[in-house]
């Protein structure tokens, strides 16, 4: 156990290292990264992956995955912008249904998971089908065309994407509050303390009293939560509700949470390498393009940001060493 | 054990029977889709998901997942078609595309086999490393003005048959055998099976894993090379999403996400399956948006449901071993 916090301890500190390294690398190909307005002004275009990967965290603590989370973004933006125009509903109303939708949509994975006993990934996948699914159902009955989806929404919506409080910008604060509220489910409760024994061995947890079943189903409930939380960004942000809003968040969001430390067989992780992850990933992508690079780039980036960061780690000693331990501890329980 | 394996074994026979209750039960409202014309062009456009399956089920079986197939679908066909639109001899821009397939497939493999990068992650990676460099190569761009007698290429058929449907057809039957016949066929089932087990019966498990991945991305590059043809036009998105389908193609032929069971024939029944789907909304007069959602549900019914046949099986399986515990002692155990 000693070990492994000296580990965990020492990714989070390397991240910090290299946030402040790719900040200065692009600082000095562009000066104009360096101002603190356009630093604050590019969490604009990262908070929507990283307040699923917040989120994505805890499941994938608990040993699942959740890739339908880039369907529950279009369907939960499809539900507001269908209830606000064409029902009439208050669009604060609109919008808390939606993320009671997409709620509802994480907790139906989750049961599907832990209840039904499907394999994460291959539940997603089918209800990562049925959710885009449902959208285009219901973009295709209201007669919307989906190329430009439901706009106009009224001032008072558009601020939460694009509204400044003494100077912040909006989507700062929500990722802001958003770290410190996920920060403590994780790490200061004993919800966070099931999760993780979860995610560790699922056996042990079960025969300790840990509703292991209802664990599992309350962290895709969250992550489902949080895909719409990001989809009603996504919305206001750009002003229109679009059941494909989230199409390319898949890639972006798991890389986000595996770079930040957490594993992806479960057990360990923290939400404050997800955090620097994600700060990490915007930055880059913001960097890039200010560096005259294309967007097309972006997508090598992360890619290679991914698959170094995991190969570094999984050929850390220390990390193969307690994976082993974990086997074999499993191994035992189980057999 | 025996009897859960044996209706895993039979899962390729309740896929085909799916798929010939869907034919008959759409041929019943609309004639028209059981005629040859309408059959063949479902078989037509499985072909693509066919290959990108029958390379998913190697990874699959040795417990791995290759999600990085679509993104290695586009480039071979933005490569190849943009070597043929300029004038080069198809046979080396076909070898070329075949050659990219390779290498990631080689990179894949390499990732997870020997420095163990667990196989969604590197894959993943890949994935966006493969999709930018295709769209830095295009620049953005569409392909387009593909001489025509690449296009009609798609067009011929053999007996009726299109002839790359015989080349799918084939392919499968020739890795069907090997996987049923040859010695180190049976190694990718093994691997996924018990590594450990693999290990210890010494079976070359890194070496194996690392050939899953370059089938899966040469089976990618062919599919790659004959989206191109068929289509006659490459756009940026090519391949988007499609490694979902060929997953949930293989779900559907029974193969299991977490190794060791399933086979070509099954995968490529889910293929045609994914494809048919398509074809009945238009003919059954659906409006095509209803396409995903009942992809999607067919694909959580099958899954559940095979879940739970597994767990009724395991269930009488335990309570026999457990009867015959204690009339005998010392049991099978």
């Amino acid at each position: 156990m000693e070990k492994w916090k000296e580990f965990k301890g020492k990714w989070e500190i390397s991240l910090a290292l290299f946030l402040i390294i790719e900040i200065l690398i692009f600082g000095f190909i562009n000066p104009r990264f360096l101002k603190i307005k356009v630093l604050m002004n590019s969490a604009n275009d990262f908070v929507t992956v990283a307040i699923i990967a917040l989120f994505m965290t805890l499941v994938i603590i608990t040993g699942g995955i959740d890739i339908s989370i880039g369907s529950v973004v279009g369907l939960s933006s499809v539900v507001m912008g269908l209830l606000w125009q064409e029902l009439g509903f208050n669009i604060w109303f609109a919008l808390s249904i939606a993320i009671m939708v997409g709620a509802l949509c994480g907790a139906f994975n989750g049961f599907l998971v832990a209840y039904v006993g499907v394999q994460a990934m291959v539940a997603t996948l089918g209800t990562s089908f049925l959710y885009a699914g449902i959208s285009l159902v219901i973009i295709g009955f209201s007669g919307i065309s989906p190329a430009e989806g439901i706009t106009g929404f009224p001032d008072s919506f558009r601020a939460l994407g694009h509204g400044e409080l003494f100077g912040v910008p909006s989507s700062l604060i929500i990722f802001v509050l958003l770290i410190i509220s996920v920060y403590i489910i994780l790490h200061k409760t004993t919800y966070g303390r099931r999760v993780y024994l979860t995610g560790i061995n699922k056996a042990a947890a079960e025969f300790s009293g840990i509703k292991t079943k209802l664990v599992i189903l309350s962290t895709h409930m969250l992550v489902g939560m949080g895909a719409a939380i990001s989809g009603m960004y996504i919305t206001s942000y750009l002003s229109s509700s679009r059941a494909d809003h989230g199409a390319t968040l898949t890639l972006s969001v798991i890389t986000a949470v595996v770079l930040g430390g957490t594993a992806i067989t479960g057990g360990e992780g923290s939400i404050v390498g997800t955090a620097l992850a994600s700060v990490i990933i915007g930055l880059m992508t913001l960097g890039l393009q200010m560096a005259g690079l294309s967007t097309q780039f972006v997508g090598i980036g992360i890619g290679l940001l991914l698959v170094i960061s995991v190969a570094i780690k999984s050929s850390l000693g220390e990390g193969n060493l307690f994976s082993d331990i974990k086997r074999k501890i499993k191994s035992k329980v189980s057999g | 054990m025996t009897i859960i394996k044996r209706i895993f074994k039979k899962r390729e026979i309740t896929a085909l029977a799916f798929l010939i209750v869907l034919f008959l039960g759409v041929g019943l409202r609309n004639p028209d889709f059981i005629n040859m014309q309408s059959v063949s062009t479902v078989l037509k456009g499985s072909v693509i998901y066919i290959l990108l399956a029958v390379g998913m089920t190697f990874v699959l079986l040795t417990g791995g997942i290759d999600v990085s197939v679509g993104a290695t679908l586009g480039i071979s066909a933005a490569i190849s078609a943009t070597m043929i639109r300029d004038g080069s001899s198809v046979v080396l821009s076909i070898l070329v595309a075949l050659a990219i397939g390779i290498i990631i497939g080689l990179i894949n493999g390499i990732g997870v086999a020997i420095v163990k990068v667990p196989a969604i992650i590197m894959t993943l990676g890949i994935l966006g490393i493969t999709r930018g460099t295709m769209i830095v190569y295009t620049n953005g761009r569409w392909v387009e003005n593909l001489p025509d007698f690449f296009k009609k290429a798609s067009q011929a058929s053999f007996g009726g048959l299109n002839h790359y449907f015989v080349l799918a057809v084939i392919t499968v039957a020739l890795v069907q055998l090997y996987f049923s016949k040859a010695k180190t066929g049976r190694f990718f089932a093994a691997i996924g099976d018990n590594v450990e087990g693999a290990v210890l019966v010494g079976i070359p498990v890194k070496k194996m894993m690392i050939i899953a991945y370059v089938v899966s991305g040469f089976c990618a590059a062919i599919a790659g090379v004959i989206f191109a043809s068929q289509v006659g036009f490459v756009t940026s998105n090519t391949g988007f999403d499609i490694e979902m389908v060929a997953i949930a193609a293989c779900v559907l032929g029974g193969v299991s996400l977490s190794g060791g069971i399933g086979s070509v024939i099954g995968s490529s029944i889910g293929a045609i399956i994914m494809t048919a789907i398509n074809s009945a909304l238009i003919f059954l007069k659906v409006p095509s948006f209803w396409n995903k959602s009942i992809q999607g549900l067919l694909l959580i019914l099958i899954v559940v449901s095979d879940v739970l046949i597994h767990k009724y099986f395991q269930e009488k399986a335990r309570k026999q071993r457990l009867s015959a515990k204690s009339s005998f002692v010392g049991g099978d155990e």
